[in-house]
């Protein structure tokens, strides 16, 4: 009898959807690309992709490059002074810039910075006293705010990654570009899943904490940064990107271990996640912070 | 439409909130009255599920709104404080809120459109609210809780703000929706206008309720506390005389003389004998009057002394 009202739930939910969902999706989506901090984080992620086109230009036509089925391949000297594919070596600086230090801060500033725009600013504007007044359940009122951020963060890093994939791959030129894109797709997926996990993560701390921007930084440093790289990194979101990555890579045939992703406990053994697993563990923290979420939304009192 | 509310408390950590207020509320208009911090915000609130009770229940149509989401699609509520998206046209706005009721995109923008035109705003409508005067934000709130046709009106200090216009169209509004049978339950500082609008009122004070019901049956049934009744003679010179032959009945308390406005205000704790004898006395006297009035059950009276007076249980 339960299962049958939960099935009913879900159905009349599903079928709200097409009058629910446009309009705050559209709402959440607007107030966050118009945000002034949103466009500060926008111009710091731009800045690698200057460096990029500074590198670019360093290179010049000092390159040199042979012809491989039509298409002009860059080479570059390697330590041995071998001629070897350029985009080899850009591929491995876009990837490695891509990763946890330079992407992911700003990811998780994004993610801070739109959980707080989308529910902790409605709370101050007092918006979020009228929708509890009105007849949309709180997991209605979390999950479409939720997919928004989702939908802005990961469209903003996207775009980001798309960006600076060019810039740094154009030295290799158009045939390096192409020849990488499963490179950029990896790092894409990477994105959505983080995006997935982090928006999730800090819409639960803006929803249970009064600061939610010192805890979630606090959370970053402490959990995601330490903890990541211990023995009890399986605790942290980090370490499930960090398998996806690897595994990823490794798929890739390119040179790569375990401990380049700090994926080995303190007795050197690998500890890295099945890339299938690190995924369903990624969405099931997702659904575990939409329920803990919307338990906090119907409790919270006004 | 009924809201129940039995025995209901709310702290805010030490803070009383509200303190033990049992009452029923029917359709039609109801008042709520009390002075800032009184109680008047957390009892509307915990009406609405914004809030929980400490202690006692709540049932609105025999339901608890804190837990039951759908009950809220009866609730139209206009806070006291500004609730907007900014960002938004009034009619984006209002639509907004009708599509949260599972309204289409095309009825919820003809339906808003209606009525935010009812409410006058016809001008403005496709304007962003960052540009509104109070009037029209006190318009769109209106218009907001109103346009689904709620069953319950809730409204917190609705002419806020308000210019006479917007107050008198306002209240033409809401004397129409109680005419269809709505529960309105309105909480105003400014007295007149609840008085011009119902006679139902609950008063509260320090989180209690300290009445419920028709202003007139509470003032009756507060005899133990004088009532001023006005006598204004024709000539100035029977003041005097007038005082000190009220002053030998045993229902007056006191006398006070006000030579400026040629009136004599008699303190009685019987007023329905004042009003028996007054004309027996009067010929008897010779004095001729202008005037007998007393203020003593308008709403401003029954305030002070309910509010203000603690010698009222």
């Amino acid at each position: 009898m339960e299962m049958n009202n939960f099935g009913d739930e879900i159905i009349m939910f599903a079928k709200r959807t097409k009058n629910l969902f446009p309009p705050i999706v559209k709402d959440c989506t607007y107030r966050l690309l118009v945000n002034k901090m949103t466009w500060v984080l926008i111009v710091i992620l731009l800045l690698p992709c200057l460096f990029g086109i500074v590198i670019y230009n360093e290179l010049g036509d000092e390159r040199e490059y042979e012809m491989q089925d039509g298409d002009k391949v860059y080479l570059f000297p390697d330590d041995n002074g071998n001629l070897v594919p350029l985009h080899i070596d850009l591929r491995e600086n876009f990837v490695n810039q891509s990763d946890l230090f330079n992407i992911s801060f700003v990811a998780i500033i994004l993610a801070i910075l739109f959980s707080s725009e989308l529910i902790n600013e409605e709370y101050t504007q007092k918006t979020m006293q009228l929708l509890r007044t009105t007849p949309i359940h709180s997991f209605e009122i979390l999950l479409y705010r939720y997919i928004a951020g989702v939908l802005c963060m990961f469209g903003i890093l996207g775009i980001y990654s798309i960006i600076f994939y060019l810039t740094t791959m154009m030295g290799s030129g158009q045939h390096g570009i192409i020849e990488n894109l499963d490179v950029l797709l990896l790092i894409l997926k990477v994105l959505l899943l983080e995006s997935i996990a982090f928006m999730g993560i800090f819409c639960v701390f803006t929803i249970y904490f009064n600061r939610p921007f010192l805890i979630g930084i606090a959370y970053w440093i402490i959990w995601e940064s330490i903890v990541s790289g211990q023995n009890y990194q399986k605790l942290t979101v980090t370490h499930y990107l960090n398998s996806i990555l690897f595994d990823s890579t490794k798929e890739m045939s390119w040179d790569v271990v375990a401990s380049d992703y700090s994926l080995v406990n303190s007795k050197n053994d690998i500890i890295a996640t099945e890339p299938l697993t690190a995924v369903l563990i990624i969405v099931i923290i997702a659904i575990i912070t939409l329920i803990l979420g919307t338990r906090g939304l119907s409790n919270r009192q006004f | 439409m009924s809201i129940r509310l039995e025995q209901v408390t709310k702290n805010y950590g030490n803070v009383q909130g509200i303190s033990n207020i049992s009452l029923e509320i029917e359709s039609g208009i109801t008042g709520i009255l009390g002075p800032n911090g009184a109680g008047k915000s957390t009892t509307m609130k915990i009406i609405l599920g914004l809030s929980r009770p400490s202690r006692g229940i709540v049932r609105v149509d025999g339901n608890d709104p804190f837990t039951d989401w759908k009950l809220k699609r009866k609730f139209g509520f206009v806070p006291e404080y500004d609730c907007f998206y900014e960002h938004m046209s009034g009619l984006d706005y209002v639509a907004y809120f009708l599509r949260m009721h599972d309204v289409d995109k095309e009825e919820a923008e003809k339906i808003a459109r209606k009525a935010l035109s009812e409410l006058g705003l016809d001008e403005a409508m496709e304007r962003k609210i960052n540009t509104y005067s109070r009037g029209m934000r006190q318009k769109t709130k209106v218009a907001r809780a109103t346009v689904f046709d709620p069953d319950i009106l809730i409204m917190d200090e609705p002419f806020q703000g308000a210019d006479p216009t917007t107050r008198g169209i306002l209240m033409k509004k809401m004397a129409e929706w109680a005419e269809k049978g709505k529960t309105i339950l309105i909480s105003s500082h400014i007295l007149h206008d609840v008085q011009s609008m119902t006679d139902n009122i609950m008063l509260i004070n320090n989180g209690k309720m300290l009445a419920y019901g028709d202003r007139h049956e509470i003032r009756k049934l507060m005899d133990n506390i004088p009532r001023p009744i006005s006598i204004v003679p024709l000539k100035k010179g029977n003041l005097r005389n007038l005082a000190k032959r009220m002053l030998d009945e045993k229902w007056t308390k006191s006398t006070t003389i006000d030579e400026d406005n040629n009136e004599l205000t008699v303190e009685t704790d019987q007023s329905e004998e004042v009003y028996m004898e007054l004309p027996r006395i009067l010929r008897n006297e010779k004095i001729s009057v202008q005037r007998i009035y007393s203020e003593d059950d308008s709403l401003d009276s029954l305030y002070e002394k309910l509010v203000e007076g603690a010698q009222w249980k």
